[in-house]
């Protein structure tokens, strides 16, 4: 007669009781209406609706502060919210005499979004504060519903800080922008509809660097119709630091 | 904040090329490498083990249990360097509670309880049931109530129980190969499947983290077994541990011809990835990739166990050979886990730069916390092996010591 295993049941039970306790566990632990709607806790969307709301949204303030709305409507600032300055307003639209939202004057505030930060599209105006008037409050040049500039910009770099930071340390530093972009004066106003032209064909880098072209010896050449194939010279060389690989 | 800005700082003078800003400091640290690096020695150490009991290589015997041992001690810590690396251990529960099937991480919280669980924990069950029984009879006091609760109170040492045991043990080490593949195949799997990542993304990853695995395994065991044969004063079983060098020397051979077909592989495709990873080898990783992995923690101890298997060397020179041999090779393959976790991070995914990686030496993630978790698992085989001796002696002598010379013993050329 074969020997009948009792001597594991010790074990069973054990597992058992694992199992057991990973089960109770599960069912007091999970919150009940986890997974109803997919995963995650469905009644998170009750709690959420029932938080007390902070935010008025855009169009509640054009209701009184139309003349701001309007001189808003059209600048650089058009698609900003009036709260992401003023920050969460809805008392202030219950109760307009008792609350008051906040009107950030602080030089610091506007940097949040104009320092220099690399990771910043190219275009975006950019400052670097230590060098930007240093002291000065924002507001004092910049109206901040209609942030034009004071005056035009005298450099590129005052939009394109990224692209001008690259280039300073590359053998391209010495070169104007406008060596290789045809820039319509209008760019430097009117930058959201006169666009500066970038190059579109090797012509503008043969200007300097065509085995025949009239620039210094020290500029490496090539043979600019055979050099590459039919790629364009930016697909392999990056002209605002062209050393880099 | 502050920190990391400082972090940023130090690293800037070392980036070249075009970087992303959110490259510059790596996310995933020094720990992460440990992390792979343990559980590889788990599923090597465990697989180790199945020769003897699946395959019937019973010359191995002797490091059966010490194998068990070994991935259980290791299996024990392997996941506190995740735990430090998250930061919030006690969110771990919840990978369990609510799994989610897209979620590889998830599934592997599975995979690994039930390694833990069904796998190690019931073969060293069953391997150690008899013994827990007769040493609880041997023991008084505490000692007696700790081996009758690691017995669960069974008492029944018939031939029955006994061989039913055997049975189970041997079905749960049947069980236990494809767990332990999974295990470490699973870790390969992760990095393997980051299809953004041209380092990462190959099919051949889970296999050659496999292969990598069963590699720093067996060195482990021999070095264990070495150290802990000295200090007990017996003879080594030159037999076994000629057996686990000539494995080892295969496991090698296997391994590196894996890395190398996925390197052919890599360089065959020439995708657009291949010049920004060339610099990245050249420049990098030459030291942990050329010099660490490849030469030194590969060729060198491949070399080193050829000759002291088969260059019919007397046993102390053999002995040397392997001792050496086996430190190297978990040189490399420590090496092998830095040049994949750190090795991926290091360039960028503009193709056009490469970061550097600086480890610190305090903080959650530093090489003091590195260390730790490192000699951790060795502590903790220290108590176990107290608790639960592994050694299997049957016909080894004692050294004999001579007062006036030292340590002697004829060279056996086994």
């Amino acid at each position: 007669m074969s020997h009948r295993p009792w001597h594991i049941a010790p074990l069973v039970a054990l597992f058992t009781i694992l199992i057991v306790v990973f089960l109770v566990a599960r069912a007091k632990l999970v919150p009940e209406t986890f997974g109803d709607l997919g995963f995650y806790r469905a009644q998170a969307l009750d709690d959420v609706s029932e938080l007390e709301i902070s935010y008025a949204g855009m169009d509640a303030c054009f209701d009184c502060h139309d003349d701001v709305f309007e001189e808003k409507s059209g600048s650089y600032h058009d698609g900003l919210s009036c709260e992401v300055c003023h920050g969460p307003s809805a008392k202030h639209v219950d109760e307009p005499d008792e609350f008051t939202p906040t009107a950030p004057r602080e030089r610091g505030y506007c940097i949040l979004c104009h320092g220099y930060n690399p990771s910043r599209p190219s275009g975006f105006p950019q400052i670097l504060p230590e060098q930007h008037n240093p002291g000065k409050v924002c507001m004092s040049c910049h109206e901040p519903h209609n942030p034009l500039l004071p005056h035009t910009p005298e450099e590129c770099s005052a939009c394109h800080r990224d692209v001008a930071n690259v280039k300073q340390v590359s053998h391209h530093a010495t070169l104007e922008c406008v060596t290789c972009h045809d820039v319509p004066d209008a760019h430097r106003t009117d930058p959201r509809n006169e666009h500066a032209e970038k190059p579109i064909d090797p012509s503008t880098c043969a200007k300097c660097h065509a085995d025949g072209a009239d620039s210094s010896e020290k500029i490496p050449r090539v043979d600019i119709e055979e050099h590459g194939g039919r790629y364009l010279c930016w697909d392999c060389h990056y002209p605002h630091y062209p050393e880099s690989k | 904040m502050e920190q990391m800005l400082l972090n940023i700082s130090s690293t800037l003078p070392d980036v070249s090329g075009y970087v992303f800003p959110n490259e510059y400091v790596l996310q995933w640290e020094l720990l992460i490498v440990v992390y792979p690096y343990l559980t590889g020695l788990v599923a090597g150490a465990f697989i180790l083990a199945s020769l003897e009991r699946v395959f019937k290589v019973s010359v191995l015997r002797p490091i059966y249990r010490l194998s068990l041992l070994t991935a259980l001690s290791f299996m024990l810590i392997a996941p506190l360097p995740l735990l430090a690396h998250l930061g919030h251990p006690e969110r771990s529960i919840e990978m369990f509670l609510t799994p989610h099937s897209s979620s590889a991480m998830a599934m592997f919280g599975f995979i690994y309880a039930w390694y833990l669980m069904v796998v190690l924990l019931l073969e060293i069950w069953f391997d150690y049931r008899k013994d827990f029984i007769i040493w609880a009879q041997e023991a008084s006091g505490l000692k007696r109530l700790m081996y009758r609760v690691l017995a669960l109170g069974t008492k029944d040492i018939s031939k029955g129980a006994i061989d039913f045991d055997e049975k189970a043990g041997k079905f749960i080490t049947i069980l236990g190969i494809p767990s332990a593949f999974l295990l470490h195949g699973y870790v390969g799997f992760i990095f393997g499947s980051i299809k953004a990542n041209p380092w990462w993304s190959s099919v051949l990853m889970p296999i050659v983290f496999l292969f990598s695995a069963i590699v720093s395994g067996i060195a482990l065991v021999l070095l264990i077994y070495m150290i802990s044969t000295m200090f007990r004063w017996k003879k080594m079983n030159m037999a076994c541990v000629n057996k686990l060098a000539e494995f080892l020397f295969y496991a090698i051979i296997v391994d590196f011809s894996l890395e190398l077909l996925d390197f052919i592989h890599r360089l065959y495709e020439s995708e657009e990835s291949i010049d920004i990873l060339s610099e990245m080898i050249s420049s990098r990783l030459f030291m942990s990739l050329i010099v660490s992995q490849i030469i030194i923690g590969t060729l060198v101890p491949a070399v080193a166990l050829a000759f002291g298997r088969f260059g019919g060397f007397y046993s102390e020179m053999r002995r040397m050979l392997f001792f050496v041999a086996a430190i190297l090779v978990q040189v490399g393959i420590f090496s092998t886990r830095w040049n994949v976790v750190i090795g991926g991070q290091l360039f960028s995914k503009s193709m056009r730069g490469l970061t550097v990686y600086k480890v610190e030496v305090f903080g959650m993630e530093g090489l003091l916390m590195t260390i730790l978790f490192l000699v951790v698992p060795f502590v903790l085989l220290y108590f176990m092996i107290k608790i639960m001796p592994p050694w299997m002696d049957e016909g080894l002598e004692d050294i004999k010591l001579d007062k006036s010379n030292g340590v002697t013993s004829p060279p056996t050329t086994a």
